[in-house]
């Protein structure tokens, strides 16, 4: 009997320190680690809601620079779609969606990959295929992924795609923020056809600039508020409207970053591989203490 | 020698760009602008201006009026390889006219210096790739003068609505026969009820037909700050903002202080009847004249009589009595007014003067009536 | 002192009506996993871009290693603390994880899109990533407990080597191996078996870490940053009671005497075990305030309700009560309580807790899903069944009495 109390005492001593190397990653001791140094070059868009028409030509182009049917550009001009609360998919990277209520006028708002500074899909991927570029894009590496859909999982905007309906080869999809085009020093293919430049490509911090100049010169058109300057420790694509698309457009999020505690967590049990060997050298010696124990009982 | 023609070269560059300077000078100093409106330093060179980058917000605008500007104008200042669209016609006339209901000019012409008209492509740069964010580019730029005020109308304006495809057989509309050379005509309301909840009274009818027709209004004498969506609003109904003076419109005519109850009644108001108010019928022949021609005292529409001489001066030679309906003939054409109508008024007539006592009127006539 | 039990292979016949049964729900799966692979993902399953994650990861990878960790649990409190006597169950909870693994292995892979590119992580990692973590160590583990299990493969062959035909000139051959291989593994055991319960520690762990970052959209009532801590202990506390639960079952099916006594004992360590996990989860909820959450009424409160009430609380009373523990129903129910209650946990955790933005249904699972499910499960059972009919991992109870076995066991207690 007695013994059997001991033995749950070790047990209860041996969950005690796993757990206590556990409960030691409090997160908010642990700063986010960033997954690279961000760049003060990195690039942005700021979508100005109040200005966008809904014409959907974004869509047409973005199609058409990612090797997707695209159809006729007059066909866009097509409202009903706007009856539908549409996300972005596989076959459609970014989607404009029109918000109506009844007490405010109607807001077109787009919507794509935010290019988060903090992305929760870069900490996600198991394989590490999305990244985080020097330019603020997060591209990802088709070649490398294995379609566990964890980024989907992680993305607080639920943006990444998957190719479901592909037996082979299926992939995940998103904005990549134009990367080739961007590459040859081209506009991202949306930025670039907005007739009315809702759009605005540029660094990012002078985007932050102009939106601010934009709320001083214009306090009436604006809700004072740049969505994605600190949402989860901010984002490339920036979003004034004249009302707060948090909770409507996009889901209410604080200012930490998206992987900061998963990561911290992450972190603290394998700082350096400490943890564990830890562990495993607790038990050893439990194992060769209760093995020696038993021989001189044996006697 | 040649040093001194160099000097005196110099000393004349020097005077004519002062004096082109103090010339610019003049004219801006004429204007009443300060000048920290558009430059940033302190005194501004014709080298380096240091103008303050547009869009420069404390400009102020000189007004032109409508038929100053040009009817139309033909947009075609963005060009790329393969255009899919023919140049845009811009109906400017239209636009100006109405535009005076409310920002006027400026509400295009932002940030324009007095004087000369500065197109858009001056400050906006073609090119979207570019470093100055702080002015959308030149195609934005169009599209946001025309869709900001078009889209907030009416969601469902489409590209070809101001776009005609390149690709398209049919020929392009003639500037001249577009529809929207001027603006059609504003179906107005005949009358609006306000319910005001004053104790004065609670309703005040107002008859917009009556200051049209009757008090020969202009529209932008009471419609100068209008939102254009109050007309051309997607939604099926705007409320109009409730004035901080409900009297404002009306003041400029209306004794609004003192003379409360000739507008707030307890019930609506019949339209404006002159001769219910006044006693005098308008309606034979004063229909058609406008309210100042008769009550010419300012302000005042007291203080007239029923006596024609109160305005009309009939001692000239030349008073046509056909305009009464009545043309006189040859014989009573030569008679004084006095001779029949003795007494001012001039609906009574007697034709005692002359005649025995079995000729009347109107059973007998001096002339023919029509 | 001697084993009262000794692992022997079983000799009762395979096939049995339950058996029958079980093949035709394993075929069922088997089709719609075909299916899966002809067709695709969105074929057979009911996910989306909202949902990119049903019960193949929900139950079939995350509950599956939180059942499979009596593997663990056994080998720590058995070979690590070196007790003896529970000996006797630690083979069967081996061949349970072992089995499990191998099926959470296998889930992974059809929920895979890129099934094929399974080995990336091997060689491209991301040291950012829990499920990265949660990978590599399910790998290694897995690895690892196949070496554990191998000398129970020695065991049945060593000196029975009997290869077929012409191969048998190599019988000598093989025979020396395996004994060779007996004698190192033996030495070397304890390594795997102290990194089988480290990376069991560590994945069971990470398994919990893998939600947190979809942040606001899991439910505040789960959404936790002690998340894997709340793993790893239901982990812990579901180890023993699947341990009961399978050797009760199987003694049942074979026909054979229940070890109650072993089982009364492991039992004992369920109640605290299940206690410290039930404080950590309230203490959590109170901490965070999360209780707020319970006042409104509906399928997410009522489910959570379930997992904790009837998944832990009865149970934890249940195992409290000594009446409970040496009854065999009263075991056998409490150990399903808590079985059903971490799965519920699973369950939650991936599934109901999961609130996509921009969802404008929720998630239910598909017939493919289920069937592909209940598939995996059955055919466990099965090669289970097949298992200990070629392997010796069933302790039989040897010729001594069962009271003789009672006295050994007071026998080792001071």
């Amino acid at each position: 009997m007695s013994q059997n109390r001991r033995d749950f005492l070790k047990t209860v001593a041996a969950i005690g320190t796993s757990a206590g190397a556990l409960s030691a990653l409090s997160p908010n001791k642990v700063k986010a680690k960033s997954p690279e140094n961000l760049s003060e070059e990195r690039m942005g868009v700021l979508v100005d809601a109040t200005v966008c028409i809904g014409c959907r030509k974004c869509e047409w182009a973005c199609r058409g620079a990612h090797d997707i049917e695209n159809g006729n550009i007059q066909d866009y001009a097509d409202e009903k779609v706007f009856e539908t609360n549409r996300r972005p998919d596989y076959d459609n990277l970014t989607i404009v969606n029109r918000y109506e209520s009844s007490d405010e006028k109607l807001s077109n708002v787009k919507l794509q990959c935010m290019h988060c500074d903090h992305p929760a899909c870069v900490s996600a991927c198991i394989v590490g295929a999305i990244s985080k570029k020097k330019n603020g894009s997060v591209v990802w590496d088709t070649d490398m992924c294995i379609g566990c859909r964890y980024c989907m999982v992680a993305c607080p905007f639920q943006i990444p795609a998957f190719e479901y309906h592909k037996a082979l080869d299926p992939k995940i999809v998103k904005c990549d923020f134009c990367d080739e085009r961007t590459m040859e020093g081209k506009l991202p293919a949306c930025t670039a056809i907005c007739p009315v430049e809702a759009l605005t490509y540029g660094k990012r911090e002078d985007l932050l600039i102009e939106a601010k100049r934009r709320f001083k010169n214009n306090p009436d058109r604006y809700y004072q508020h740049i969505f994605g300057e600190h949402e989860i420790g901010g984002t490339s694509w920036l979003y004034i409207a004249d009302k707060d698309l948090a909770g409507t457009v996009f889901p209410k999020l604080d200012n930490r970053t998206a992987p900061g505690v998963s990561e911290s967590i992450q972190h603290g049990l394998f700082a350096y591989f400490v943890p564990p060997v830890a562990v495993y050298a607790l038990l050893g010696g439990i194992m060769w203490l209760t093995k020696d124990k038993k021989k001189t009982e044996g006697k | 020698m040649k040093v001194t023609i160099k000097i005196l070269l110099l000393l004349f560059i020097c005077s004519l760009s002062v004096s082109a300077q103090i010339q610019s000078l003049a004219k801006h100093a004429q204007m009443n602008i300060d000048c920290k409106s558009c430059h940033v330093c302190d005194t501004p060179t014709k080298a380096d201006p240091c103008l303050i980058l547009c869009p420069r917000y404390k400009l102020e605008v000189v007004r032109h009026s409508p038929d100053e500007g040009p009817d139309h104008i033909i947009i075609d200042k963005i060009k790329v390889e393969k255009d899919l669209y023919k140049p845009v016609q811009f109906s400017h006339r239209l636009h100006s006219e109405m535009s005076l209901m409310s920002g006027g000019c400026s509400s295009c012409h932002h940030f324009n210096p007095p004087g000369n008209i500065v197109e858009c492509s001056e400050c906006h740069e073609p090119n979207r790739a570019r470093t100055d964010l702080s002015k959308p580019d030149l195609k934005g730029a169009y599209h946001r003068q025309c869709m900001d005020c078009h889209y907030s109308w009416d969601a469902k304006v489409e590209c070809a609505d101001c776009h005609e495809l390149n690709s398209s057989e049919t020929e392009s509309v003639r500037l001249e026969a577009m529809p929207s050379k001027s603006h059609p005509k504003v179906k107005e309301p005949e009358k609006i009820v306000y319910e005001t909840g004053s104790d004065e009274g609670d309703l005040v009818t107002f008859f917009h037909n009556e200051h049209i027709s009757l008090f020969n209004l202009e529209c932008t004498d009471c419609h100068s700050n209008e939102s254009c969506a109050q007309c051309h609003s997607q939604k099926e109904k705007v409320e109009r903002p409730i004035l901080a003076d409900a009297h404002e419109n009306c003041s400029a005519c209306h004794d609004t202080e003192d003379d409360c109850t000739s507008c707030h009644m307890e019930m609506e108001r019949a339209p404006f009847n002159h001769f219910k108010s006044s006693g005098f019928s308008l309606k034979k022949y004063h229909s058609d004249v406008s309210c100042i021609s008769c009550h010419t005292a300012g302000g005042g529409f007291t203080g007239l009589n029923k006596n024609c001489i109160s305005c009309h001066n009939f001692e000239d030679e030349d008073f046509d009595h056909g305009v009464t309906g009545l043309t006189l003939d040859d014989i009573h054409i030569e008679n004084e007014c006095a001779d029949c109508h003795t007494e001012t008024v001039y609906s009574k007539v007697s034709c005692d003067t002359c005649h025995d006592e079995d000729i009347t009127y109107p059973a007998s006539l001096p002339g023919t009536k029509k | 002192m001697e084993h009262p039990h000794k692992p022997t292979p079983l000799t009762k016949k395979f096939f049995t009506p339950w058996v029958i049964v079980l093949a035709a729900i394993a075929l069922n799966g088997i089709l719609f996993l075909l299916a899966r692979f002809v067709f695709g993902i969105g074929a057979v399953t009911n996910l989306d871009n909202q949902y990119p994650w049903g019960i193949w990861i929900g139950l079939d990878v995350a509950a599956g290693v939180a059942l499979a960790a009596g593997g663990f649990t056994t080998a720590a409190i058995g070979h690590i603390m070196h007790n003896d006597k529970y000996e006797s169950i630690i083979r069967p909870a081996l061949l349970t994880a072992l089995l499990g693994y191998t099926f959470v292995a296998v889930s992974v892979m059809v929920d895979l899109g890129r099934w094929y590119y399974i080995w990336h992580p091997i060689i491209m990692w991301n040291g950012n990533s829990a499920l990265f973590e949660v990978g590599i160590c399910v790998m290694i583990y897995l690895t690892v407990l196949y070496i554990e299990f191998l000398p129970i493969v020695t065991e049945r062959f060593i000196g029975r080597v009997n290869l077929p035909g012409i191969l048998s000139r190599f019988n000598k051959l093989v025979n020396t191996f395996l004994i060779k291989l007996d004698k190192g593994l033996d030495k070397t055991m304890f390594i795997f078996i102290i990194a089988g319960v480290v990376l069991s520690c560590l994945h069971q762990s990470s398994l919990g870490t893998l939600m947190i970052i979809a942040g606001p959209k899991m439910h505040p009532l789960w959404q936790t940053p002690i998340l894997p801590l709340l793993f790893l202990l239901s982990a812990i506390a579901v180890g023993f009671p699947m341990v009961i639960m399978e050797s009760l079952t199987a003694s049942r099916s074979f026909g054979l005497k229940p070890e109650t006594e072993v089982l009364n004992s492991l039992s004992r360590f369920i109640a605290p075990l299940l206690g410290i996990y039930l404080i950590a989860k309230i203490g959590d909820m109170v901490i965070r305030e999360t209780f707020v959450y319970l006042s409104e009424l509906n399928s997410t409160t009522i489910l959570f309700g379930i997992e904790v009430v009837i998944g832990v609380i009865v149970p934890l009373r249940m195992f409290m009560s000594p009446a409970v523990r040496e009854s065999t129903k009263g075991l056998y129910i409490a150990s399903m309580l808590v079985i059903f209650g971490i799965v519920m946990n699973r369950f939650n955790n991936f599934i109901t807790a999961y609130n996509p933005p921009y969802a404008l249904d929720s998630y239910m699972p598909s017939i493919g899903e289920i069937s592909v499910t209940l598939g995996f499960i059955a055919i466990e059972i099965l090669l289970y069944r097949l298992f200990v009919k070629i392997f010796p991992v069933i302790s039989i109870p040897a010729k001594k009495s069962l009271s003789k076995t009672k006295f050994a066991i007071r026998g080792a207690a001071k």
